[in-house]
């Protein structure tokens, strides 16, 4: 697989939906080894990642109910919380167009639906959709900075 | 909540989000609102998300084992490891179309709805215990500050969190 090849697997995987690093390994899985390799690639990477996950929740619930899992959880939390906001903060630099004037344009949208979800109570899944809605009709313009940047 | 419906709420979670934790405000309506995982299980799982290997959209697969044990663990992971693989078939037969100016714009607009969802999701948790002390308010800055600039390792922050727990919360 060339560098430009992969750059291009890194842009597509970005427009998938869920995990964008899965659509990845699927498509240099495919690359390699047709859709044996898809599976392989997607579990390779998947399966042994998930047991750590499943066993460090396990290790956890052992001492869950305890004060002091308790106490710490009320520090935790509100980093949890900070590290959403950040992720949310990463999406929109991630995404959002060069110009200033689109800039502030993908800000304001981004904001309404803050205003939308805080405020107003909009469902999440309606939020989804009307943010579809709007970027199909009004946000094409203007590649993603992440794609020009790409290898190759 | 069996396994096939459990299944059903982390795939549509997983198909309708972009990227790591953006299935979050999502599958908080789904199991949070209905009292099928609590707050708290949500933090857990996001906690050990960043701590453990993979990908940050793995902590899916801890809130699944917490709300349904090994069986929910797997569905969550079958949920989380098939629909971004869509775009390997998409690809195949529409490359073209889909690095066209109309499918950017659809994702830059689901992306920035996410992020919006996203925002309030993180407040919520702040505020979920009501009024958070101030220096609940300082380690979610602390929270947002790190993991916005990546120069820390999120274990860290959130072992920072927890030491700062058992010092200030009690």
């Amino acid at each position: 697989m060339s560098a430009r090849e992969f750059g291009e697997a890194w842009a597509l995987s970005q427009l998938s939906p869920g995990i964008h690093l899965v659509a990845l390994a699927g498509l240099i899985g495919r690359r390699a080894a047709g859709w044996r390799g898809v599976v392989a690639a997607v579990a390779g990477m998947m399966i042994p990642a998930a047991a750590i996950t499943v066993a460090l929740t396990a290790a956890y619930g052992v001492v869950a109910a305890s004060p002091i899992a308790r106490a710490a959880l009320a520090g935790v939390a509100p980093v949890t919380g900070g590290m959403t906001i950040a992720t949310a903060a990463l999406l929109v630099r991630a995404t959002a167009r060069h110009s200033r004037a689109h800039v502030a344009i993908d800000i304001a949208v981004c904001l309404g639906f803050v205003v939308a979800a805080v405020f107003l109570g909009v469902p999440t899944i309606a939020a989804i959709g009307a943010g579809a809605l709007i970027g199909a009709l009004a946000l094409g313009r203007e590649r993603p900075t992440s794609r020009e940047t790409s290898v190759g | 909540m069996d396994a096939l419906a459990l299944f059903g709420v982390f795939l549509k979670a997983s198909a309708l989000s972009l990227g790591g934790l953006s299935s979050l405000p999502l599958l908080r309506a789904d199991l949070v609102a209905p009292g099928i995982a609590t707050d708290d299980q949500v933090v857990q799982a996001i906690a050990i998300g960043r701590i453990s290997t993979g990908p940050n959209g793995l902590y899916i697969v801890s809130l699944g084992y917490l709300v349904g044990g090994v069986v929910g663990a797997t569905v969550a992971l079958l949920a989380a490891s098939l629909p971004p693989l869509i775009i390997v078939p998409i690809t195949a037969v529409a490359r073209r179309w889909l690095l066209a100016t109309g499918v950017a714009g659809l994702v830059r607009g689901v992306a920035l709805a996410t992020a919006g969802l996203l925002v309030a999701t993180g407040l919520s948790i702040v505020t979920a215990t009501g009024s958070p002390s101030w220096w609940q308010l300082a380690l979610a800055a602390i929270g947002t500050v790190a993991t916005y600039r990546g120069a820390i390792h999120p274990a860290i922050v959130i072992a920072i969190g927890a030491v700062a727990g058992l010092a200030l919360g009690r």
